[in-house]
Formats: C-alpha cells, structure tokens, sequence
C-alpha cells in the first residue's frame, strides 16, 4: 500500500526527468541545477534540525566534507567521478557520527550552544583543509575530471543527479516523518527530557538523524564539487551555506517534509530571477523583502500556512485498526504485597544541596503508596532519581530484582516505570491523542504506530479527555492537563506509576474524581506512588505512608498510624492539623 | 468603596472566560473569592492587575476608572499583585526582586524602610537577600512574592493562590503573615484553593463560579449555603 | 616551526587584543539584544558596516574628523534600531524567527551598500590612520588604541547600567518575564524600543571605529559574523562585559596562532578553544 506522496514523488521526479531531453538553453538547466541542489541541502538539514529541534549551523561543514572528498579522489586520485559520490556521502556521515557521539553525549549541549558548535566545527574544519594536502590553499581544480554522459549537455547530467538526489532526499524526509524515529524527533523537539523519560532512545535517534543528514549533504557536496569545477575552502565552508539552508527551511515549514524543498524552490528562483537582467542587487533586496514579509504574515512557514488553508472537517489519516481492548499491565514476576521496587541508601547531591540524603524506601506490588514531607524533602528528587531524570549521586534501586539505578531513562521506561510531573510538560505541538500515543509507542506497552493510536483513545475515554483528542495541549485547563499527564503515564502499561502532585490545583469534587481513578488504576494491576499535600487524598488513598524530611526518612507505616506520629505532625502538619485531630 | 468592579467581561478569543461580574472591596478589609478550578478567579485577579484586558464593563479605583489603562500604569494606580505560582525574577537576587517592587516613584523613596518591613515581616528572608531567588524554597519564595508586592506601597493588594503547592505548615505560617498584613490596614483580594482558610481570614466573600458571581456574603455562612457545596464539593453529600 | 622573537610576540599580542576589542564592541549590540531582548539581530553586522560606509562617505565628503561623524551617525542608527525592533515588537516575531527576519534585512541593506559605493574595496582615510606611537618595544597604532578604549568605556558603562540602575534592573527583569514586569511597573514596550535603539547605536559606534582601520567592502560583512558569534556565545547572551573578555581572547589566541604558525591557522585556535569550553561547560551560553 503506497502512500500517494510517495507515488507524487515518484511520478513527479520521473516526469522532471525527461526536462534535459527538452534541450534548454544551458543558463536554465543550470538554474533548475540549482533548485534542486537546495532541496537536496535544505531537506537534508531539517530531518535532523527541523523535526528534532536541534538546529546545527554547521550544515557546510558536511557539505565541504563532500565536496573535498569528490574533488580529491577525482581530482587528485582521478576515481571516476560517479565513484566519489558514495564516499563524499560516506565521509560526511562518519564525520557527522563523530560529531553527534561526543555532543550529543554533553547534557546541556541544545538550542544556541549546539548551533555555535556546529558553526564552530566548520571553520575549524575549513582550517584544517586549507592548511593540509587536502587542499593546500590553492584550491582543486576539477576541469580535467570526465563529467558522465547521463543527459545531453553538461549541466543536464548534473541536473538529472541533483533530481535524484532531492527526489530521493524527500522521500526519505517523509518516510523519516511517518516513521517511529520521526515521532520520537518530534518529541525531542518539544521536550527532550520528558521524551527520555517516556522511553524514546534520545541519544541513539539523534545520531540517526545526523547522520541520514550529512549523508545527503555530503552527496550534493560530491555532485556540487564537479559542477562549480573549482573548488577552494573561502567559497565552500563559508557561512551562507548554513544560513541559506536554515533560511529556506523555516521559511518553507520544519515540522513537514516538503517544507524545505517549497523555501528552497522559492528563493533560489527568486534570487536567479534577476540575476539574467543584470538586477542582482534589486533581486538580493527582492529577496530580503520577501522574506520578511513571509516571517511576518507567515510565521509557521509556507507549507503549514497553505495546508492551514485547505484544512478541511476530516482529521488526518483516520486509522483502519479497529479498537481494541486494553489488556492489564504487562504481568509482573514479583507476587503481590511483595517489593517492586528498593531504594538502598538513595543519595542524590545538587550543587550545595543533598536532596536525599541515604533514604530505604519500598514500594511492594499492589500497593498505593503515599510520599509526603514538606516542601525541600525530597520526594520530587525521589520520583526524579527513580524514573531516571536525573542519576543518583550514591545508592541502589532494584525494580524487580533487576538494578536500575545507572541505567539510562529510557530503559527505565521500557523496564515498567512511568511518571507524571508535577507542572505538565506536554508536547506542545502533538495533539493530545498524539501525546499519549507516543508513550505508548516508546514505553514500556512499545506498541506500533496505528495501535498505540488506539491505545490512546482508550485512556482519553478513561481520564474523560476523549473529546479533546484533536486540540493541542495548550487548549486545556490545568485539569485536563494534569490528566493528560496522567493518561500518558498510563499509555505505557507501566507496572509501577510515580504520581507526582496530581492534585494540586483541583477542587473538592475534581479531587473525589481523581482519588477515583487512581484506585482504578491500582486495581488493574499498576502500583502506584504518589506525592502529594492534599491531605484528604492522602489519607483515603494510601495503603502505606512514607514521610520525608529534609532527604532522610522520618516515618513509614499505615496511614493512620503515621500521621498520628508526634514528630510527623511537629515536621509537616503543623498544629491545626493536630488541634483538628486528622 | 476602594474598589468597584461593574459587569466585568473577560475573554479569550471567542469564549468568555468572566460576565457580568460585579464586586466591590471596601478600603482595609480582606476579600475572598472562592471557587472551582476553571471558575476564572486568576483571570478575575490577573484584570484587576491589568495583565489582562476587560472586554466589556469598568473597573473603577480609589475613584478612578481604570478599565482602559495599559498594563504598566496598574502599579502607579496603587494594586500590586502576588501572582499565582510566584512568578519570581528566577536570576536576579533576592534583594534585587524586592528592589523591583519598589521602581515607582513614591515607593522608591521609601525602599529601604519598606526592605526593613519585609524583613521584619519574614525573617528568614534577611539571610537570602543576596541568593537567586531561584534558590529558594517554595514557602520562601512565597514569602518574597509578598513582599515584593508590598514595597510598592500598594493601597490593594492582589493575592492569587498562595497557598499552591506549599506543605500544610508552611501554609500556616503564610497566612499568619496575611493576617498581620491585614492588621496594618492594607486592603487585600485574595484568592484561594484552600477554602477553609480562604474563608476564616476573610471578612467578606464572593462565590465564583464558570464565570460568575453566584454567591456573596460574610463567610461563616459560605460554607453552609447550597452553592458553595455545589460548586466544591461536586454533589450533595 | 620556529618560535618567532618575544618582541614579536607581543606585539601580536597587542594587535590581537585589538582586534578582539573590535569584536567585543560589535559583539557587545548584539549580545544585549539576543540575551535581553530574545532577538537574534543578524542585522547588527549590517548596521556596523553601513555606520562605516556612511563615516568613510562624511569623512572623504567633508573632511571632519570621523569620531565626529558619530553625532550624525549614532542618532540615524538608533532610530533604525527602534523601527526595526517596534516591526518585532508588533508582530511577535520569536527569537529564531527574528534570525531570519533580520537576514532579510541584511539582504536588503547589503545591496544598497553596493549600489551606492560598489562592490570596490575603499579605505577610510584619516589623519589617524598612519598615526602610531612607541610604547617600549611595541607600536601601538593610534585607531586601534581607541577602539579599544571605546569598547572598554561602553562595556563598563553598560555593565554599571545594568547591575546598578533601577533601569538595568527593570530590563533584566522584563526579559525574563515581562508581564510580571509590567505589573509593577515597567513599560516593557518603551524598554525594549529604547535597548534596540541602543543597541543599534552600539552597532553603529563599532562601524565607526572599524572604519578607522579595515578596509571596507560589501562582501566583509558575513567574514565577522562568525567570530563574533563565537565571542557573544562564549561571553554569555545578554552580558556587558562577557563578549569583550571573550572577544579579546579570542583575538589574542588568533594572532599567537598567525604568528607561530601560519596565519590561515589562525581560527583553529580560537574555535577549538570555543568548541573546548562548550563541550566542558554548556550551561554557560
């Protein structure tokens, strides 16, 4: 079953492909060259930078990488030319893994310090190649390498390459966008701790991306070598590369496949529409006006804005897969009454700070257990180390048996655990249904595409979410979008659900609602932890209480027991409380 | 009458969050509106500070009509806000967010004396006025939200949820703190989750309810009437 | 490769702490409007160079001294800085749309350089230019001297502003919220005008002194944008004093480099050092 963007692509390019046989003048096949030479470039660059949120200003250092590896082996080496293509493509991929295995392993490396990396490396790559044999300083010269007879003229061959290339750059795009890998991009995008934490492998798609986008960039960089047949580093590694590529993009819409290729389209002609009658200035300032009328009126990009126009009453691509019933959790090894999970000596320092300081805690299979303390105690730091937000300073965690306590988030989540935060951190650009989707695609469930749809649904109708499954999270009240918290924690069939702060800004009777649910949730099958103040809820909830106190345990036991505690009520009560006898 | 609100109307987009709501605050007693979540107390408090614009109806201040007036001109006015969540200057110190209360005029001329107020109000606050506030705990930076609104020297001040998210006892401590701020004769509306408290401090109250006064009154009988229940309480018991 | 003299050393040294100045003063605009007011003004280039054309146009026109043409100058370009940020203003343009807003403009204002004054390279002449003194060993080249004590002046000048000031105060607290801000008090709107302004001013003070000592040419706009990214980043977004530091060891780090090795070198040194200190300290940009 093909989708009908896939055959568009095809078609299209086919159709495309009998233009050099049209026998243009050379100054237009050189033009249409061009075009498609960004749409490869500028597609290439938003598979990792547009859907994932990372936006690298290095996309030249990639380009030059393939451009100096076609320009040496032909030009130096004399490898036939259409050999050098799959080694510049090579070569940018390999330089882009190393690359993305040292950053993206840094855990503050985002948004402008990644941009300034990436912009860093090309000139320090540029550097090395002008000062070593690879270039020298006085360029390559490529006019004795043979250019292969694929169409009858010069620029038609470099045309039907470029064609192929950006034919099949978009296809890969869209692919990439529909796949697992594209979901979990744009998730990072939105959030990447919170996606972590779900059980999308950040490190591993990151790099994926990457390198899938210097692969592409480095095969223009291997065709765009021969074409220009003169190849120095100023005009290869410099900065409208990059600027140029991030400008087509965001002007044409990152968040959709063919974003790039529109913007691309758009300004190279806009920018070679002059230069024929001698306007080239008029035209760089033609250009300079479009685009800030474009930033100004069109925000999102020209290809959400067209799409936002046709927008009909039919959602997008209704799923065949007929609803099915939700089966319990995963079914755990560990008998009930005994212990899930066992925090040993748990430390975790901040700078300045021991959030928890050697805390014993167990959580046993069946149970709701309630974390309390007062503010600074520890219990966001406990769910925090536990989920794998953040790693434990000193300390063991099993969790059925198995330890879990070096392990990275993700494979948390696919081991059974799930948690809220206490401020929602939706994705802010997926629906809500695509929200609890994505947790039931990348947790521990690790449903496929359609079904976690389904999956979804079921706990939309369960946290009462189902009529807004088509609105963007931030068209809900903190209610609902504490439920969709809720809803996605549970979309991956955790065994163990961290509940932190669910309550709080609810009323009374939202709050008898919820206290609802969660005894539901236990009574499928899921243990629960949760942290909360509303005492009310506490006491009705909590089989067991764990009080916190300043990192260190200070209480376990019943409920009522518990708060009976002298030094429980002197540390978190207060003397109303104790005065009104709770 | 220090402050008279007239058929306020508050929207977003199309929906209308606030109609036809009337309310009036008497110059140094304590206010409270109550009610559910989504009830549109901070978009109530969030217009009287002038964050949001009123779609229809006035808003009429120590004898001035306010409505119309751009944001920054709400604080000279004499209303200073304690918003919902704190919503601390995160980066700057302590010390400097208390500065910032005070930029207009009148209060700056007053800031130190107002700084040794606020610490005598909060003492804890005197050994973390060079900290980022940021750094504090939430009780804490509680404690600097009130007293950032109070070194403007305010003839209103606008309480929005201050008990969110704070442990029970630092809850107590906090509204001890409010009511030695009422004592000094200052005027407040404060809106609360917490109702119990919400209602003991208070000497009147308001019932807010998907948009609209349902209720007003003096607040040991709130508690017993059918829409507070209702619109609490879900249903019965 | 062999260690050039101590002699020589210093003074590329020197010439590199000068160099550095320049790109902490141009630096110095464009931090301030990235970090406070949340726009990425690739425009700040085209400002600096267009400031130096117009100089070099006053100067080889009517002969006064070109700091003078700052009085001229400097006014021009806050205006310019304020429409420019008022269309941001008004459109709610986000930061990396900003980006590509601004590059528009720099299109735009690119082409007019070279419709006016060509794509030839032109060289401001002054009674400064040849002037240098001798300090010891070293010469000590008169424009470059005072560019560096203008950056010197203006960073501290808005460092002071900035930590001290009841304004500086009020414009670090609007940037980080800005409704909050308003509520007491700030007139977020009024601010961010007048810092773009300013900020535009300071683009055009760097064009001046940049005049003083490169040559100028349309194409020399996008050769700094690059370190002078660099010197922003690692200075930290909306400080005062941080791109001048950061320009300045960068500066020095480069010419050390043109001096021991070879002068195409130069960039791996301050780049690698860059990449180095990102890697190793990210949470500082």
């Amino acid at each position: 079953m093909k989708q009908p963007a896939v055959v568009t692509l095809l078609a299209g390019g086919a159709l495309l492909a009998l233009v050099p046989w049209l026998h243009l003048p050379a100054f237009y096949e050189s033009i249409l060259y061009l075009v498609l030479h960004w749409v490869l470039l500028a597609t290439s660059w938003n598979i990792l930078s547009g859907y994932s949120g990372y936006f690298s200003f290095g996309h030249g250092a990639f380009f030059g990488a393939g451009v100096y590896t076609t320009a040496v082996l032909a030009g130096k080496f004399d490898w036939p030319f259409l050999a050098t293509l799959p080694m510049a493509a090579a070569v940018a991929a390999v330089l882009g893994l190393a690359l993305g295995a040292v950053v993206f392993r840094v855990r503050g490396v985002r948004g402008e310090v990644f941009a300034l990396l990436t912009l860093a490396v090309t000139f320090v790559l540029a550097t090395i190649v002008l000062n070593t044999p690879i270039d020298g300083g006085p360029g390559i010269y490529l006019s004795g390498v043979q250019v292969p007879r694929l169409a009858p003229t010069q620029p038609g061959t470099f045309y039907l390459l470029a064609l192929a290339g950006a034919v099949g750059a978009l296809l890969v795009a869209h692919v990439v966008q529909r796949s697992r890998l594209g979901v979990g991009l744009f998730a990072i995008h939105d959030d990447e701790d919170a996606a972590e934490v779900m059980g999308v492998p950040t490190y591993r798609y990151k790099l994926v991306a990457l390198a899938i986008s210097c692969a592409l960039a480095g095969l223009a960089g291997g065709v765009h070598a021969l074409f220009i047949s003169y190849v120095t580093t100023g005009e290869v590694f410099s900065i409208t590369v990059p600027l140029t590529v991030i400008l087509m993009s965001v002007l044409g819409g990152t968040r959709h496949w063919a974003g790039p290729a529109v913007g691309a389209t758009a300004i190279t002609l806009l920018l070679y529409a002059f230069t024929k009658g001698d306007l080239a200035l008029a035209g760089k300032a033609t250009t300079g006006a479009v685009l800030i009328a474009a930033i100004l009126f069109m925000p999102q990009g020209i290809v959400p804005w067209l799409l936002s126009l046709r927008r009909a009453a039919a959602p997008a691509a209704a799923d065949a897969a007929p609803r099915e019933t939700v089966q319990a959790p995963m079914p755990a090894s560990t008998p009930r009454g005994e212990a899930l999970l066992r925090a040993t000596a748990l430390t975790k320092s901040f700078v300045g700070v021991q959030a928890l300081a050697g805390v014993d805690i167990e959580v046993r299979r069946g149970e709701i257990l309630g974390l309390i303390g007062p503010n600074g105690s520890g219990k966001s730091t406990f769910i925090n180390v536990v989920s794998g937000h953040h790693a434990a300073t000193s300390g063991a965690i099993t969790f059925e048996g198995r330890e879990i306590a070096r392990l990275a988030a993700h494979r948390i989540a696919h081991a059974g655990i799930a948690r809220t935060y206490q401020i929602p951190r939706p994705f802010a650009h997926l629906s809500v249904r695509d929200n609890v989707a994505a947790a039931a695609m990348f947790g521990g469930a690790a449903l496929s595409a359609s079904r976690a749809r389904a999956e979804a649904d079921h706990w939309l109708a369960f946290t009462g979410l189902a009529v807004k499954a088509d609105a963007l999270p931030d068209a809900l009240n903190l209610h609902q979008r504490k439920f969709l918290e809720l809803a996605r924690a549970l979309a991956s069939r955790p065994r163990l659900v961290l509940l932190d702060e669910v309550l709080c800004g609810l009323n009374p009777a939202e709050i008898d609602d919820a206290v609802a649910l969660i005894r539901r949730i236990r009574d499928a099958g899921t243990t629960v932890v949760f942290v909360e103040h509303v005492m009310r809820a506490v006491m009705a909830l909590s089989d067991r209480l764990v009080v916190l106190d300043h990192g260190q345990l200070l209480a376990v036991g019943p409920a009522a027991e518990v708060m009976q505690r002298r030094d429980v009520v002197d540390a978190y009560l207060g003397t109303a409380h104790a005065a009104a006898g709770h | 009458m220090l402050l008279r609100v007239t058929d306020l109307e508050v929207a977003y987009g199309p929906a209308p969050a606030l109609w036809g709501v009337s309310l009036a605050v008497r110059a140094g007693e304590l206010l409270s509106v109550v009610g559910p979540n989504g009830a549109g107390k901070s978009t109530l408090i969030n217009t009287l500070a002038g964050l949001l614009r009123a779609r229809a109806g006035t808003i009429e201040f120590d004898g001035h009509d306010i409505t119309r007036l751009p944001a920054h001109r709400f604080c000279a006015a004499g209303i200073a806000l304690v918003p919902e969540g704190r919503r601390l200057f995160a980066t700057m110190s302590v010390r400097e967010n208390l500065e910032l209360g005070s930029l207009l005029a009148h209060a700056r001329a007053q800031r130190a004396r107002s700084l040794e107020h606020a610490a005598a109000l909060f003492p804890v606050l005197r050994q973390k006025l060079g900290a980022p506030a940021g750094a504090l705990s939430g009780g804490q930076q509680q404690m600097v939200a009130i007293a950032r609104a109070l070194m403007a020297r305010p003839k209103l001040l606008l309480l929005d949820e201050p008990s969110l998210g704070l442990s029970p006892l630092v809850v107590q401590d906090l509204f001890a703190a409010i009511r030695r701020i009422g004592a000094d004769g200052i005027t407040m509306l404060l809106v609360e989750q917490n109702v119990a408290t919400a209602l003991q401090i208070a000497q009147r109250a308001y019932v807010l309810e998907q948009g609209r006064i349902v209720a007003e009154g003096d607040p040991e009988s709130m508690l017993s009437r059918a829409e507070v229940r209702r619109a609490y309480l879900g249903s019965e018991p | 490769m062999t260690l050039p003299s101590a002699t020589l050393l210093a003074q590329s040294a020197l010439s590199g702490l000068f160099v550095g100045a320049l790109y902490g003063l141009i630096g110095l605009g464009l931090g301030l409007s990235w970090g406070l007011l949340r726009t990425i003004n690739l425009a700040h280039f085209a400002f600096t160079f267009a400031a130096a054309y117009l100089c070099y146009q006053l100067v080889t026109s009517t002969g006064i001294d070109p700091l003078l043409t700052l009085a001229v100058i400097a006014p021009l370009f806050f205006a310019l800085g304020c429409a420019l940020h008022w269309l941001v203003q008004r459109f709610d343009v986000s930061p990396l749309n900003s980006l590509l807003l601004t590059f528009g403009v720099t299109a735009i204002i690119e082409a007019g350089i070279q419709a006016l004054w060509s794509a030839d390279f032109r060289r401001l002449e002054s009674h400064y230019a040849q002037a240098r003194f001798k300090l010891g060993a070293l010469f000590v080249p008169v424009p470059e001297l005072i560019t560096l004590v203008v950056a010197l002046a203006l960073s501290l000048a808005i460092w002071a502003l900035l930590k001290h000031t009841d304004l500086g105060k009020a414009l670090r607290a609007a940037a980080i919220d800005a409704p909050i801000a308003a509520a007491f008090g700030v007139n977020q709107r009024a601010l961010s005008l007048l810092l773009a302004g300013t900020c535009a001013a300071l683009a055009a003070v760097a064009g001046v002194c940049l005049s003083l000592s490169f040559t100028l040419a349309p194409s020399q706009i996008y050769a700094w944008v690059g370190v002078v990214f660099a010197a922003v980043m690692m200075g930290g977004l909306g400080s005062a004093l941080g791109p001048l530091a950061a320009g300045i060891v960068i500066g020095v780090s480069e010419a050390l480099t043109m001096a021991i090795t070879a002068p195409s070198w130069a960039p791996i040194v301050s780049f690698t050092l860059l990449i180095a200190l990102l890697l190793l300290r990210p949470g500082r940009a």
